[in-house]
């Protein structure tokens, strides 16, 4: 049972978060602890600290919160991403004169969007799932237009000499072959769209992680915000380790591109 | 169905030149005929099968099936390429039954027939199995189903066992004469092993290096199944690999940029080399 579940969740041949690396974390974290008295240690403040966090109600509302932005705003992430990625790749003309943009977007760091965002939206859920959306989107958007104009040519022959054109030739070759790129651009676009979400919160009013953060530094709790970080932290590995990296690792090994 | 190569020739872009792949290239393959090509590492030997697949088109030239002109690519001309080109993401059933699927055969009946020459390959076994999983040889079986269930009336097998080892592809060989004796399709393939050609094939081409040039075609009369160590087969394998002593000689020193010499007796060796694996 154990082991099925932990092939399931780890599949052979994938290394996610190795032991020892969370041992050597921890260790040097309390070493740091032990040496200087002004820094709070892990076990004996930190943990305890999000513990009382997760119980308290206040504390799973902001969480909760930041969750549902999240996943807003990274579903339009990846519906506008790959949709524009898509026409994109398929329309040289659009690709031409609007593919700039996506790189445009793209080379804007998702904390840049926030003031905008403000302007456009005032204090609102709104402006940070824009945030988000700016911060994120242009990364899918440029790996699924290569992605789809990047069919590799044996591929590509293979599919022709066989009678494929046309929308099948698209859909049953063009996308498939798209597919480890579009994974790839995902993938980024959660580490981008969590920093946006970051940024959005600590710069609205709308609560959320990110805004604790911005509540714990005003009044100068280290270990609360330490522990934040921790968590923000946290999560970013665990749904990338637990989602992309493996679906990525996964997607590579179908592809032979391991 | 006939295939007919008419004073073909084909150049490509190169550094900002173009550099003459072929050079007035005339060949046929008659219906149901298994002729080679054989040549050294690029003499376009490859191209020949491109242009014939209707992936590229001819300088100049013609070339014709059944006397008319290749439009561009067509399911009744199917490709076996060096590298098994196989759809990493499909299963072994799914890339042998892409091709009826996309010319629209219903699921039933192309299930049929992809599972009726995956049992011809002996690849039953393996339908789930994705070609990841897959050894060389079988991913070339794979490939070889994947083409014929199409029933095409010419096959192109663009060096189709080249990466293998030598127990493999002498089995693939055999299986692959089995199978055109079944079906007799019209059958091109290309090889730079002239053990492999004589072996094989009704008729063999044999083309210069670099711009490539039919420089002569032997006609090999012997009865299938053949046997390795027949002289005859020995005889022509000799005379080929003198015609080829100056071409593979001419390849090393494009490509090793100095003077390489190849002496006479070489020709004494065992035959079952390939051309410029000396490289």
């Amino acid at each position: 049972m154990i082991r099925i579940l932990r092939n399931t969740v780890f599949p052979p041949g994938y290394s996610f978060l190795r032991p020892e690396a969370i041992l050597v974390f921890v260790g040097l974290w309390e070493l740091a602890a032990w040496l200087s008295p002004g820094w709070p240690s892990l076990i004996h403040e930190i943990f305890p600290i999000l513990r009382s966090d997760f119980a308290d109600a206040g504390f799973r509302q902001a969480l909760l919160g930041s969750v549902r932005r999240m996943v807003i705003g990274y579903t339009l992430v990846m519906l506008l991403g790959v949709g524009g990625g898509v026409l994109f790749g398929r329309l040289p003309l659009v690709d031409q004169l609007l593919g700039s943009f996506a790189v445009a977007i793209h080379a804007i760091p998702g904390a840049a969007w926030v003031p905008l965002s403000i302007l456009w939206f005032g204090m609102t859920e709104q402006a940070v799932i824009f945030t988000i959306l700016l911060g994120a989107v242009g990364i899918v958007m440029v790996e699924t237009d290569t992605g789809i104009r990047e069919v590799p040519p044996f591929i590509r022959r293979a599919a022709q000499t066989m009678g494929a054109r046309g929308v099948k030739y698209f859909w049953f070759v063009v996308v498939p072959a798209a597919i480890p790129k579009v994974v790839n651009g995902l993938r980024l676009a959660w580490a981008f769209g969590w920093r946006a979400l970051m940024a959005g919160e600590l710069l609205t009013s709308v609560g959320g992680l990110g805004q604790r953060l911005n509540q714990v530094a005003k009044t100068q709790q280290l270990d609360r915000l330490l522990a934040l970080m921790l968590l923000i932290s946290i999560i970013g590995i665990l749904v990338d380790g637990l989602i992309f990296k493996r679906l990525e690792h996964e997607v590579r090994l179908r592809w032979g591109l391991t | 169905m006939q295939v007919d190569v008419q004073r073909v020739f084909k150049s490509f872009p190169h550094n900002g030149q173009r550099v003459d792949v072929l050079h007035d290239v005339s060949l046929t393959v008659k219906e149901g005929e298994f002729v080679c090509l054989l040549g050294p590492t690029g003499c376009g030997k490859s191209t020949i099968v491109h242009l014939i697949a209707g992936l590229e088109k001819p300088d100049r030239g013609s070339i014709l099936i059944d006397g008319k002109p290749v439009a561009g690519p067509d399911p009744s001309r199917v490709v076996v390429f060096q590298d098994a080109a196989l759809f990493p993401w499909l299963t072994v059933l799914g890339n042998v039954e892409f091709g009826l699927r996309m010319t629209g055969v219903p699921l039933r009946q192309r299930r049929a027939r992809a599972l009726e020459y995956l049992r011809l390959v002996h690849l039953s076994k393996f339908i789930h199995a994705y070609p990841h999983q897959l050894s060389g040889g079988m991913k070339q079986r794979v490939a070889i189903a994947r083409a014929l269930t199409l029933q095409p009336a010419i096959l192109l097998l663009d060096e189709p066992f080249a990466a293998l080892d030598a127990q493999t592809r002498a089995v693939l060989q055999n299986e692959l004469l089995e199978i055109w004796e079944l079906a007799r399709p019209t059958i091109l393939f290309v090889t730079h092993n002239v053990r492999e050609a004589t072996g094989l094939a009704d008729r063999v081409y044999v083309i210069s290096s670099r711009p490539g040039r039919i420089i002569n075609t032997e006609r090999i009369d012997v009865p299938r199944p053949r046997h390795a160590e027949d002289p005859r087969l020995l005889a022509h394998q000799h005379k080929i690999l003198g015609l080829l002593g100056d071409e593979v000689e001419k390849v090393l020193q494009e490509e090793l940029g100095e003077r390489v010499h190849f002496p006479e007796a070489q020709h004494a060796t065992p035959p079952d080399r390939s051309l410029g694996m000396h490289i």
